[in-house]
């Protein structure tokens, strides 16, 4: 009987184990439990509406921001500028990184300043591009690309670099030319760095994007955040917060993963 | 002139002709910046509001440290040492919260990593508060917290530890279940192997993972400071920003990045190959 009886539960297990549901149906219960816990505490303190709004508070107050129209325009703004921002970043960085991994003479004049302009983390420099351009659209963009332009660049550069020498000698054996052996080795093989380079940097260029929408005070989803806290409308400091955690979850498991991983299996030298 | 060939044939041998090669053609970059910069200085292409010259963003430390009296004051953090003030308490704020945020973040990785139960709790919600990025915090730190220490801590404990806690979890999940199974086998306990298996077979993940972890806290650290801090680094370049003393803003940045590539290159990264040597899993032939 209690054999039967282990014996169904191991199957429930691997049953469990093996549904394709069970993360989903996992997360749902860890977000209800943290929900529970927060209307708990926002219950339990002094003033919330200021310290910690409870979550149906917060949840109405997006349909409010909906209702106005403020929500998709802070969010468009924000999208718009990551992807503007990331895109001339990677669009300079990639052909950088190439450069520097395919002639050692260039990679030795400039590895060393890269490697300094690297540790300069972008909102370090943001007072002084303040003070060159002001609270403009350009501040925050050049604060983005400035960001996102060092881990795309050093990705690709490691990434010529890892492609195997006799790959480019078998190349040279068959009498293939220079041009040939870069578009025909070199890049493809550094392809699934380029790929995690350019994940990288749109992740570090997200961060960028919300703190330079703070700092410079352009509307935004950071703007909208850092606002909210001036005006005492925590409610809208939390959901904006919701909103930028989601996003990149979504911007990230959904989109830039999945194009790395494909780009790591369709290129990669690794073999299975 | 034989003196001089066998001079340079000697230091070419020593210090090996690549990196005397990589070394000159490296400083080029530099050499070219600074020496732009400091004909900025003569001949005024940018306004000085704009780019300041060497000269006065060396002064300005001076400017700064004026009125201190002392190491003592240096230590104390009198408001009259600002540049030493400045410095001392973001870095004393950065080992702070190294010191609670890597402790924490690693029990609760390895926890994670050893418990399925407590995963499936833990990893939804790291994943989602790592996320939120640490900068995102800021406006709500500063509600809870109002501008100050608290605050700075708050964002940087908040960078560290989820960081930490998916690199060490990952670290516990790599070890080969063969190894706690032998030791459970030859008679050790749960803690034997948390001891003895766990936390050094997920080192080289963990190290690996503090340096991240400290290099986004860092940055972190600057960005709230800056918005949030009534001290620290950041605030000095953000205040002297707002009052365009541009020279100030300068020296900041650059401390701040010679200060990170200073504990980066120095600390970090011999640790971490240190520990991938010693504690690392993967064999390489001798």
């Amino acid at each position: 009987m209690t054999n039967n009886l282990t014996d169904r539960l191991n199957r429930f297990q691997a049953f469990w184990r093996h549904f394709s549901g069970a993360e989903a149906i996992n997360n749902i219960l860890v977000i209800c439990i943290i929900l529970y816990i927060w209307n708990f505490i926002s219950g339990a303190i002094d003033n919330p509406a200021r310290y910690l709004p409870a979550p149906d508070v917060v949840f109405l107050s997006s349909f409010d921001l909906f209702h106005k129209g403020l929500l998709p325009v802070y969010f468009g703004e924000t999208m718009a500028r990551l992807v503007t921002g990331s895109f001339i970043g990677l669009a300079l960085g990639i052909p950088f990184g190439l450069a520097l991994g395919l002639n050692k003479t260039i990679s030795d004049i400039f590895h060393p300043i890269l490697n300094f302009f690297q540790s300069v983390s972008g909102i370090a420099i943001f007072p002084i591009i303040v003070i060159w351009w002001g609270n403009s659209e350009k501040t925050v963009l050049a604060i983005i690309l400035y960001t996102a332009f060092f881990p795309v660049a050093f990705s690709v550069l490691s990434g010529v670099r890892t492609v195997p020498m006799r790959y480019v000698q078998a190349a040279q054996t068959l009498g293939a030319s220079h041009w040939q052996i870069v578009k025909d080795v070199l890049i493809p093989g550094a392809m699934p760095y380029i790929a995690t380079g350019s994940r990288l940097s749109i992740g570090f260029g997200w961060r960028a994007v919300i703190a330079g929408e703070m700092l410079a005070g352009r509307q935004g989803m950071g703007w909208m955040i850092f606002t909210g806290q001036d005006a005492d409308r925590t409610h809208e400091v939390i959901l904006g917060m919701v909103v930028i955690g989601l996003t990149w979850i979504v911007l990230d498991r959904y989109l830039l993963r999945p194009f790395e991983a494909d780009t790591i299996e369709r290129w990669g030298l690794v073999q299975r | 002139m034989n003196a001089l060939q066998d001079l340079s044939v000697a230091i070419q041998t020593k210090l090996g002709r690549q990196n005397i090669r990589a070394f000159i053609l490296g400083s080029i970059p530099f050499v070219v910046i600074l020496s732009l910069w400091y004909m900025n200085g003569a001949f005024q292409w940018l306004e000085p509001i704009y780019l300041p010259s060497i000269g006065e963003v060396i002064e300005s430390a001076w400017t700064l440290q004026e009125e201190c009296g002392g190491f003592g004051e240096i230590i104390s953090l009198k408001n009259s040492c600002l540049l030493s003030t400045h410095i001392l308490s973001s870095v004393g704020r950065v080992i702070l919260a190294a010191a609670i945020g890597l402790p924490l973040g690693i029990a609760f990785g390895v926890l994670a990593g050893m418990n399925r139960f407590i995963s499936r709790l833990l990893e939804p919600i790291a994943i989602f508060f790592n996320s939120i990025s640490g900068i995102a915090w800021i406006p709500l730190a500063i509600v809870w917290f109002g501008v100050g220490w608290v605050t700075t801590l708050f964002i940087m404990l908040n960078t560290i530890i989820w960081l930490m806690f998916f690199n060490t979890m990952l670290g516990v999940r790599g070890i080969p279940r063969v190894l706690e199974h032998s030791v459970l086998t030859m008679g050790g306990s749960r803690w034997d192997v948390i001891k003895d298996v766990y936390i050094p077979g997920a080192m080289p993940s963990m190290i690996t993972g503090m340096r991240m972890s400290m290099g986004f806290g860092w940055r972190a650290l600057i960005a709230a400071e800056m918005i949030g801090g009534d001290s620290g680094l950041g605030f000095m370049i953000f205040s002297s920003a707002e009052e365009f003393k541009i020279e100030e803003v300068f020296l900041g940045v650059i401390i701040i990045s010679v200060i990170w590539m200073a504990t980066d290159r120095y600390l970090l990264q011999p640790l971490e190959r240190y520990t991938v040597e010693r504690w690392g899993l993967v064999w390489k032939p001798k």
